[in-house]
């Protein structure tokens, strides 16, 4: 095991090597001179020569490559060319924790939407829910995430009410069918055990019901924009309040992905024999769903979770501008925006680092959980 | 589901009750997007929404009474979209639009008016008086040309890479893994960030950056297909026959990856136009006033709580011409990916 983490982390370094070398030598080519940036354009020549040999600017550019990446890898990574002039270390960890808790935070949430939805759409392929769900996945992938955003700003925060009361429209359809189904389902038990078969599948499916409804009711009011850091005063509530519809935003995009690939493989393990021999047992359908099919058909799933994990911390972007949080992606705009070199370029480069490891981690535990892989090449 | 099995006598009942569910249908969507402009109430979207779903089994149930109850409506209803907005851009120059580009010339046209179908502004105005539909038009110029262009470029180059990677295999073969992997270990999007940051955004460096992009997906899809078919007999026979390599690769490996590879581009056709929508959403790509999807929501964005139309009209084009992308695409992977057939 050991063995093959070594030999993973070892394969990346030439590809961080490479990732450095793109970053900065595509970053350097920015137009403009960074020595106006900081000056601004009314300085004169001797101010704007000084503030070129501060900056390194008069040395030539391999030497200057080899003196950023050393930096970089001991954690200093220059200062920003704008005003207060901060230590670009100091800017990104105040973004970096931002985008990590939005992607963590969806990839906590894509799963409560995509494994319940599979595995209802999988259990009755081609009924009416299974119809629902998967056309409403084809239907979020082909959103884009900022249309997603403002879409979900709409709803949550312009129209609150209206929502909330489109919900209870939508669950209390769903009760309508599944009452319907319950009363279908009861022609088959004689007259004698029909009574407390409806009664117990009756209640269930009230308080079910009436859950969902609470649910629903206490709704809070999300915030169109901003950031409540973790750290401040008003603590965990308000900083989840202010992070959850943008996670809600990412997560949708995860889940839809992640509903039709466990839909597919669920469905292909329903075909097994040991399901059939389970169903033959007189097991009910959820327990099998639950407790024997899942496990199973989770295996191209777990893939597909660490490079949505990769995707999420590179892909914040947009969502960051559109509620207006202080993450990578904001820091990003807005310092290619200023022509702010240095940050971009330790941005990109973070990024990319995350996203080297991330993907790596993802081969490791493949391997781990894969033992037809673990003995093979990695 | 159930008329499939119906005798033909059934079909003429089925296409009349077919057209008239869509007719319905579509005066339900008239009336729900119009006659109640005056106050935003929610039974609005909920008319509008059921009318729609009328149309569509309306005119789905129409189109298989006449061709048949395996004809795919999904598919062709996105095969027509695809020839609307292609032609729309094609020929926007032709069609008697309101003014959508100049903003000098539209100062006499009325700010943020709602959509009338009847009127000179079909889908309405946005908030400098510039017409949205002749806006959307443009924009898809921009988004089909950035996106098949960068899919032009990225087949081209990563097919020959692709190929001769698979073919010559040794150094040759490790180098263009390697710099493949490399060029993956950009996240999308930041890459992009990268690339409209080093060079300014216009129409040809958004596309030779998401050709860039393609490129090692391009190689990996064909090096591995490649690798199937050199293993093949044709290709020991074209060898024992004297053919050169390059013989080889062009005339035995590269008809036989191209079709499998090629069938792939129509994803990633959409995903370029969501990719090329983002940028110029983020005011990183073509700029107002020159107007492209991305950058019409984000103008409309401001003022996006009291008049949603500005953002939500392009952006339901935008979604409607990702969602037929992805329906032809699957239907093209289906048809011509021998692995997809398979299943």
């Amino acid at each position: 095991m050991w063995k093959v983490i070594g030999l993973k982390l070892a394969k990346t370094i030439p590809v961080m090597f490479v990732v450095s070398l793109a970053t900065f030598f595509l970053l350097d080519a920015i137009p403009g001179d960074p020595a106006v940036t900081v000056a601004g354009a009314n300085a004169d020549p001797a101010m704007l020569a000084e503030i070129r040999a501060e900056l390194g600017l008069d040395r030539p550019l391999v030497e200057r490559y080899f003196d950023w990446l050393g930096g970089a890898v001991q954690g200093d990574f220059g200062r920003q060319l704008l005003d207060p002039r901060l230590p670009v270390s100091t800017v990104v960890r105040a973004a970096l924790p931002v985008t990590l808790q939005l992607s963590v935070m969806a990839m906590i949430i894509a799963p409560l939407l995509a494994i319940p939805a599979a595995m209802v759409s999988a259990s009755r392929p081609g009924e009416g829910p299974d119809r629902v769900a998967s056309t409403t996945a084809f239907a979020v992938i082909a959103i884009p995430s900022f249309l997603l955003a403002l879409l979900v700003i709409h709803m949550f925060v312009f129209n609150h009410g209206l929502t909330q009361w489109a919900l209870i429209a939508l669950l209390a359809v769903g009760v309508v069918y599944l009452a319907d189904r319950l009363r279908r389902a009861a022609r088959r038990y004689p007259p004698g055990a029909r009574g407390p078969f409806v009664a117990r599948r009756g209640v269930a499916l009230a308080v079910g019901a009436a859950v969902v409804v609470g649910l629903i009711w206490v709704l809070p009011d999300f915030p169109r924009q901003g950031w409540v850091r973790l750290t401040s005063d008003d603590g965990l509530a308000e900083n989840l309040r202010s992070a959850f519809l943008p996670a809600l935003t990412l997560a949708a995009m995860e889940a839809a992905v992640w509903m039709r690939i466990l839909r597919g493989d669920l469905i292909t393990t329903l075909q097994e024999d040991f399901i059939l021999a389970a169903r033959a047992k007189g097991m009910p359908r959820w327990r099998i769903l639950t407790f024997d099919a899942l496990r199973p058909s989770s295996f191209s799933l777990i893939t597909v979770l660490g490079v949505s994990l990769g995707r999420l911390i590179g892909g914040t972007v947009i969502v960051e501008q559109i509620f207006n949080l202080p993450g990578m992606g904001t820091l990003m705009v807005r310092s290619i925006r200023a022509k702010d070199v240095p940050v971009v370029q330790s941005a990109v480069l973070l990024i990319a680092v995350i996203y080297v490891l991330v993907n790596a981690a993802v081969d490791v535990a493949y391997a781990y959980l894969d033992p037809r892989i673990r003995r093979g090449r990695v | 589901m159930s008329d499939a099995s119906n005798a033909r006598p059934a079909a003429g009942r089925s296409l009349a009750i077919g057209l008239g569910l869509a007719v319905v249908g579509a005066v339900g969507t008239y009336v729900g997007l119009t006659a109640f402009t005056a106050d935003d109430g929610w039974w609005k979207y909920a008319v509008v929404a059921v009318a729609i779903v009328f149309v569509y089994n309306g005119l789905q149930r129409a189109c298989r009474a006449v061709f048949g109850p395996t004809f795919q409506f999904g598919l062709w209803l996105s095969i027509v979209w695809m020839g609307l907005i292609v032609s729309g851009a094609v020929f926007a120059d032709l069609l008697p639009l309101a003014e959508s580009r100049d903003v000098s010339k539209a100062l006499l046209e009325p700010i943020d008016l709602r959509p009338n179908l009847f009127s000179r502004h079909p889908l309405g105005t946005d908030g400098q008086g510039l017409d949205i539909l002749g806006g959307i038009l443009y924009g898809g110029r921009v988004s089909l040309a950035i996106g098949v262009g960068a899919i032009v470029i990225g087949v081209a180059v990563g097919m020959l890479l692709g190929v001769s990677a698979g073919h010559y295999r040794g150094w040759l073969d490790r180098t263009i893994s390697f710099v493949t992997d490399s060029m993956l270990a950009f996240p999308p999007l930041v890459f992009l960030l990268a690339v409209v940051a080093a060079f300014n955004p216009t129409i040809v460096t958004v596309t030779l950056a998401l050709a860039v992009l393609a490129i090692p997906t391009y190689i990996r899809l064909a090096r591995a297909n490649t690798l199937v078919h050199a293993q093949r007999e044709f290709v020991l026979a074209a060898r024992a026959l004297g053919e050169r390599d390059r013989s080889i690769v062009w005339r035995e490996l590269v008809p036989n990856v191209a079709l499998p590879v090629a069938s792939f581009s129509v994803l990633l056709v959409a995903a370029f136009i969501v990719a090329e929508a983002s940028l110029s959403f983020l005011g990183l790509s073509v700029t107002r006033p020159n107007p492209t999807w991305g950058n019409m929501i984000a103008a409309a964005q401001d003022d996006f709580r009291t008049i949603p139309h500005g953002v939500f009209t392009p952006g339901a084009v935008l979604f409607m011409t990702v969602l037929a992308l992805n329906r032809i695409g699957d239907a093209a992977r289906l048809r011509w990916d021998p692995r997809e057939a398979k299943v």
